[in-house]
């Protein structure tokens, strides 16, 4: 490492200095356009299909004994996810794609960023194609190919984690963004606090998205602050703070997009806060008795994934037969993608100690000669 | 990041040097201090714990440079107007937790000099027996609360405590101290999250003494004034020129009050400077110099002290007095304190483990 740095000429200044330079800047001023026909087609198919991926791990998969671990489900929280995930730039290479920290209730941005389902499911079955080749379950899983830090149990670790990668994006002078979601039981953590705050003081490429659900595990929200949104918290920071509904696909995308644009010029991060709703218990095995019935049945009346299809119907964007069409596709799909899922193979014993320590190969052991495959 | 450095891409940069530092924690213009209504034996009462605060501390800092004391030693100079202050705003069993730089919210509540002299000299009949040093101790009959050494601790700890309060039907408020550094620990967070939901009487002073050991507030945290925490928690939250004794006192009271009436937690901001290093051995060259010469200007017993002869409560003579009388008591309690034992070796492993009495 020493040897490498030779030579490369005096370290350049951070170019975000820290402290409140500037007014923290509102998110109203951004400039967002509204998304096209043929993306509202690719949000809305996004969505469908989380949802009906989820929907087989859950009510079938789990409940026929071949889920190895919990089970937790964003259904009902979908626009979140994709509306948010959009906006993560993908594909242009390492110094241009953007890095994504998802909750456990984001199988959208897994999907979104390029994991197939069916290795989603080898996951969920705790096969060895699995993302963590069979080694832990539901979504601990992560893959830096895709950009996507794998979701730290820990609620909250994972804010000073994406902090921690916009830095890197900040010190390497590009214009990258990381994109950090949770749930607003997270938000009472210290690791969040820390995170944020860092993030806050060094003008760091984050946009932090709040999926407010209302619960955390049984806990109501109203018990886990005193302040009405979420957002409020932001004014503790200095930064931007917003509050949205979150079933409403399109202003998710259009508060993100705000965000965005502001993080990846370079003014800071902004704390977004989508109101939703976990319509399920906080995983499959939990009945959610402490929830009132009729709050399931508002929100039930809120779905996401209604709304933008009504939306869309009255547009003549599409009409019923091509929506009947875009499902009979998806299920075609999970029905090709559980049946691999099912033929692959559980890991050998023997794989037991693998990957629990370094070893070895083209990784941080030798990284003075060769390159982190970490980031390809 | 080798392969950062492989591709000729620029290594990382040192973080920047914060460009208008000394503008940015330069002292704000002071307000005439007022009188919230206190008497004046109560003003002078208020003034005698300041002076015996600054007395004491430079007693004890003489101590460290002759190599007396063990540990640390944590300086409020221009501060003691904080600790003074807020520790007399409550009431005499109201529960009360310092931080390193409090000496003055404990002689407030009775704690005597002998005891923080044994303390700082280690000695055996210290508080802690000569087994830590500082102001490491509890004393329950004060309903003094031990600080904690990790900064951000204690809150949930306070907030722990007004539970309890709280649940026994007292109305006890609980008080503690946070420097500008401690609030960015999760600690914090956490501590003062739950006495906000559970709408508990705490209050905490933040004391924004403008730096965290070397780290500049710009460089701590992204808002113009710390009181900006508050409604982020939905606390009720001020900001106060710290070296305005009155200006504390009155604040602290108003909290004092408000937690009382079960209102919940306040978070009062009281903003000074810390005139010494993080601690003794500190030199501090990371300061600028300017910037301690124009809050020396700013000190809080000269201001105080000019309030009362201009407001007729003393004289300069009779304050002088003031410092006179306590001299001889702090020099008797430092020759006791260095003529008492240190503990015997074979108590080094007593009160390691709880041993049933």
């Amino acid at each position: 490492m020493a040897a490498g740095r030779k030579g490369r000429g005096r370290p350049r200044a951070v170019p975000r200095p820290e402290g409140p330079a500037r007014p923290a800047g509102r998110l109203e001023d951004e400039d967002m356009p509204a998304p096209d026909d043929a993306l509202l087609l690719k949000m809305l198919h996004s969505m469908k299909l989380t949802r009906a991926l989820e929907y087989r791990i859950e009510r079938k998969l789990y409940r026929q004994g071949k889920i190895v671990g919990g089970v937790y489900v964003g259904r009902g929280q979908e626009a979140i996810s994709v509306g948010a995930a959009v906006h993560i730039r993908r594909g242009e290479g390492e110094d241009r794609d953007d890095i994504v920290s998802p909750s456990h209730r984001d199988m959208a941005v897994f999907l979104m960023q390029g994991v197939p389902p069916e290795r989603i499911l080898a996951q969920y079955m705790g096969r060895s194609t699995g993302l963590t080749r069979g080694r832990d379950g539901n979504m601990h899983m992560g893959d830096l190919r895709h950009r996507l830090v794998a979701f730290i149990s820990h609620l909250g670790d994972s804010i000073p984690v994406a902090a921690g990668c916009a830095l890197t994006f900040v010190m390497r002078g590009t214009d990258q963004v990381s994109f950090c979601f949770f749930g607003e039981g997270a938000t009472s953590r210290g690791d969040w606090h820390e995170g944020l705050n860092f993030a806050a003081v060094r003008r760091l490429p984050v946009v932090f998205i709040c999926n407010n659900n209302q619960y955390a595990y049984s806990t109501h929200v109203t018990r886990q602050m005193r302040v009405e949104h979420v957002s409020d918290r932001a004014a503790g920071y200095g930064i931007p703070g917003e509050t949205a509904d979150g079933n409403d696909l399109l202003a998710v995308y259009d508060r993100v997009g705000r965000a965005v644009r502001r993080a990846r010029r370079g003014d800071g991060p902004s704390l977004l806060e989508f109101v939703t709703f976990r319509m399920t218990g906080h995983s499959a095995h939990d009945d959610a008795g402490y929830v009132p019935k009729s709050e399931f049945e508002e929100w039930g009346r809120k779905d996401p994934i209604e709304r933008l299809q009504s939306a869309l119907l009255r547009r003549g964007l599409v009409d019923r037969p091509a929506l009947a069409g875009m499902e009979a596709r998806i299920e075609a799909d999970l029905d090709e993608a559980v049946a691999w899922a099912e033929r692959q193979p559980y890991p050998e014993p023997e794989e037991c100690l693998d990957g629990v320590y370094h070893e070895g190969g083209p990784g941080a052991g030798d990284r003075p000669q060769g390159e982190s495959t970490a980031w390809r | 990041m080798s392969a950062v450095l492989k591709k000729g891409r620029k290594r990382p940069a040192a973080p920047a040097r914060v460009p208008d530092l000394a503008a940015r924690l330069a002292p704000p213009p002071a307000v005439p201090m007022k009188n919230p209504g206190l008497s004046r034996a109560r003003l002078l009462e208020l003034h005698a714990f300041m002076r015996l605060n600054r007395m004491l501390e430079e007693k004890l800092s003489a101590l460290y440079r002759q190599g007396k004391i063990v540990g640390g030693l944590y300086s409020s100079l221009g501060q003691e107007s904080i600790s003074v202050g807020t520790a007399y705003a409550l009431l005499p069993d109201d529960l009360l937790a310092p931080m390193i730089r409090n000496i003055g919210s404990l002689l407030v509540r009775g704690v005597p000099p002998l005891t923080l002299f044994l303390q700082f000299l280690a000695r055996h009949d210290a508080p802690t027996g000569g087994k830590d040093g500082t102001l490491h101790f509890d004393d329950l009959e004060r309903s003094i609360i031990g600080p904690i050494s990790v900064l951000g601790t204690l809150i949930p700890v306070m907030t722990g405590a007004s539970l309890a309060a709280r649940m026994r039907g007292e109305t006890r408020v609980a008080l503690t101290y946070i420097g500008d550094g401690g609030t960015s620990t999760g600690d914090f967070h956490e501590g003062l999250n739950l006495a906000a939901v559970l709408n508990l009487p705490l209050i905490l002073i933040v004391e924004n003494n403008g730096y965290a050991y070397s780290t500049p507030t710009p460089s701590q945290y992204a808002v113009e004034s710390l009181a900006a925490k508050g409604p982020a928690y939905g606390v009720a939250s001020e900001s106060v020129d710290g070296t305005d004794v009155l200006a504390v006192y009155d604040a602290t009271r108003r909290a004092a009050e408000r937690g009382r009436r079960g209102e919940g937690p306040t978070l009062l901001e009281c903003r000074a400077f810390r005139r010494r290093g993080h601690a003794e051995h500190d030199d501090m060259r990371y300061v600028p110099k300017d910037l301690i010469a124009a809050w020396e200007k700013r000190d809080p017993l000269d201001r105080f002290e000019a309030f009362l002869v201009e407001e007729g409560h003393a004289t300069r003579a009779s304050l002088r007095a003031v410092a006179e009388g306590f001299e001889p008591v702090l020099e008797d309690a430092a020759q006791k304190a260095l003529a008492s034992p240190f503990p015997p070796p074979e108590e080094t492993l007593r009160d390691v483990y709880y041993e049933a009495t």
